[in-house]
């Protein structure tokens, strides 16, 4: 690699766009802490792999990472739900209708976006907020979300104590096929998420390279910067 | 005395001693969660009350919840109340046959419709219209409709009438359902699940209906909640080390041989629930997880398909092979992730470089 040549900065027409307000950031983030202390408490629950000398009365190792996971879910369903919730009242990048096509603009910008991932397409089609791809996979991931908060209530419902309103849960036992099942699925969900977060960041990465908006960063400060004709191609297809 | 009910007869006739009728009313009351004054409440009450009628009705079973229940060493109240009270029928232990045995079924369905109580062990066969499972000349499937459909309730007793059980195990040639399954809409319908349903608690159950006339709560699974309200792992006496985090690793090792938790054997102590650690087994003898062995989750749905195998924590992904760990494919499938897309990254570099380098303008403008 030769030595840094510094380069004209071709962005520099780009304008600031507030995409991910507040509370946005703040869910995402909640949900990134909260899914890596899962998935680590979780793993332990599954195998509890650490030795623990006797005798037992000194020790609460599992009791105390069983505690952790309980608590951090309760973190991670107010976030994710918290989240869902903002798709109705949050901003145009944060709405319901950008996890599903619902235009055919949207359908376009999708079948365009994949063309690139599969490097049919030099660059992906400008975007402002979530591509139509993206989006589609996050509704995918919402989705496992939910799935994972289901199949943990179902699992805490018969262990919550007597009288406590987490009883009540008990009803997704049947819905996820019993306790053995909702468990694997609760296995698999945990994979399902982790593997997803590995596209998550590389795409994220990939994205902030080739279309030069801090993408990244974004996620942190809120802001992306785009080309002004991206911004208007946008409002224009919302308004049509 | 001044009650000299049915009870008090029979307990006389077979030498019970008062003594050990109240010992009984306080097992009972234990089992229902009732406070201990209740006992005394619950001794006047089944002096006084009503012989329940019941038929016992077998389908696809293997008698295992009958021999659960006639494998007592002494003749206990529990016996004299189950055997004693107007049991009109049941294939294993009456002494009537044939079209004699059929008369007295029927003649209860008639005589008391809508007051008898019917128990039922066995899973119903809808394979082949019935045909894998008759008596009398009569499918299992119209027995149960007839009987069950006309009786005041309907407790299935053992995982077989319950959930189907072994017999409705995956491939289930026969096409065995569930009591509740074959005759949808089931006035009254108490599952006991269990392979075989712990004695004590059919017992319980049927204390609690001669004394309250009611039905008692149920779970999500028509299961009476005193004996099924709790997982097996919250009242597990080896709960401690659970917690602590110290496990049986091996059979027979250290940890085994020191009682330790058998979480990480396969035990389905955590996805079960039954009160088999309070009440346990054999008049309060032992239990499975008591002498070292798992539980196998006998009491819940699907027992077989889900609780297979019974030696390791998870049930097989459907579509692998038996006994493959989902931790070992979640986590090849995360790396798998990781890989392609590191592969996609070194492909997207590459073809950016290239394009520099032929003077392509980097970002297609308008779409």
């Amino acid at each position: 690699m030769s030595a840094a040549v510094a380069r004209p900065i071709p962005e520099s027409r780009r304008i600031r766009v507030r995409v991910w307000e507040l509370p946005v950031r703040i869910a995402h983030w909640l949900i990134v802490f909260s899914i890596l202390v899962l998935a680590a408490t979780g793993f332990y629950i599954g195998h509890p792999f650490i030795s623990v000398p006797a005798p037992a009365r000194d020790h609460f190792v599992m009791g105390t990472v069983k505690v952790i996971h309980f608590y951090t879910a309760i973190v991670f369903t107010l976030a994710v739900l918290s989240r869902i919730l903002w798709m109705f009242m949050g901003n145009r990048y944060a709405r319901w209708n950008q996890f599903v096509p619902t235009t055919r603009a949207r359908w376009r910008e999708l079948r365009e976006t994949f063309k690139f991932y599969i490097f049919v397409r030099r660059d992906p089609p400008p975007t402002v907020g979530h591509s139509a791809l993206a989006g589609v996979f996050y509704a995918g991931v919402y989705g496992i979300c939910l799935v994972m908060i289901g199949t943990g209530l179902a699992m805490y419902a018969p262990q919550a104590s007597v009288g406590s309103p987490m009883r009540w849960f008990a009803f997704l036992i049947p819905f996820f096929g019993g306790l053995p099942t909702a468990r694997l699925i609760h296995h698999i969900g945990m994979w399902l998420l982790l593997a997803f977060a590995v596209h998550h960041i590389y795409s994220a990465i990939l994205y902030s390279a080739v279309q030069h908006n801090g993408t990244v960063e974004s996620i942190v400060s809120g802001n992306k910067f785009v080309e002004p004709e991206t911004l208007a191609a946008e409002s224009e297809e919302s308004d049509a | 005395m001044a009650n000299q009910g049915w009870l008090t007869r029979e307990l006389k006739a077979h030498g019970v001693s008062r003594r050990e009728f109240v010992k009984f009313c306080a097992s009972m009351a234990a089992i229902l969660a009732l406070p201990p004054p209740v006992a005394a409440k619950l001794a006047e009450t089944i002096e006084k009350a009503e012989k329940p009628t019941l038929v016992w009705l077998e389908f696809q079973d293997c008698a295992g919840n009958t021999e659960s229940f006639l494998r007592a060493s002494r003749p206990t109240v529990a016996e004299i109340i189950l055997e004693k009270i107007s049991l009109n029928y049941h294939e294993t232990i009456m002494a009537a046959a044939g079209h004699q045995a059929e008369g007295a079924l029927a003649d209860t369905v008639k005589k008391y419709a809508g007051k008898y109580v019917a128990a039922v062990e066995g899973s119903i066969p809808t394979g082949a219209g019935g045909a894998y499972c008759t008596v009398g000349g009569k499918s299992a499937l119209q027995i149960a409709r007839e009987v069950c459909g006309n009786a005041a309730a309907t407790i299935a007793i053992g995982t077989c009438a319950a959930f189907g059980g072994i017999p409705a195990a995956s491939p289930n040639p026969t096409g065995a359902v569930a009591v509740g399954d074959a005759v949808p809409g089931l006035k009254n319908l108490i599952n006991v699940s269990a392979c075989p349903a712990n004695a004590e608690n059919i017992t319980a159950l049927l204390v609690y209906y001669m004394t309250m006339k009611q039905w008692p709560p149920l779970d999500q699974y028509r299961r009476p909640l005193f004996a099924y309200g709790k997982l097996i792992h919250d009242n597990c006496e080896r709960r401690a080390h659970f917690d602590a985090g110290q496990y049986v690793e091996a059979w027979g090792d250290e940890a085994h041989r020191h009682g330790y938790c058998l979480y990480k054997m396969g035990c389905k102590g955590p996805v079960t629930s039954q009160n088999c650690p309070v009440v346990r087994w054999n008049e309060g003898t032992n239990w499975p997880i008591g002498c070292g062995h798992p539980c196998v989750g006998c009491a819940e749905p699907n027992f077989w398909d889900k609780m297979t195998p019974f030696y390791r924590h998870l049930e097989n992904i459907p579509g692998f092979a038996v006994g493959t760990d989902v931790d070992k494919v979640g986590l090849g499938l995360t790396a798998a992730v990781g890989a392609a897309f590191a592969a996609h990254g070194v492909i997207e570099i590459a073809k950016h470089k290239l394009g520099r380098g032929s003077g392509q303008s980097n970002g297609e403008k308008g779409e």
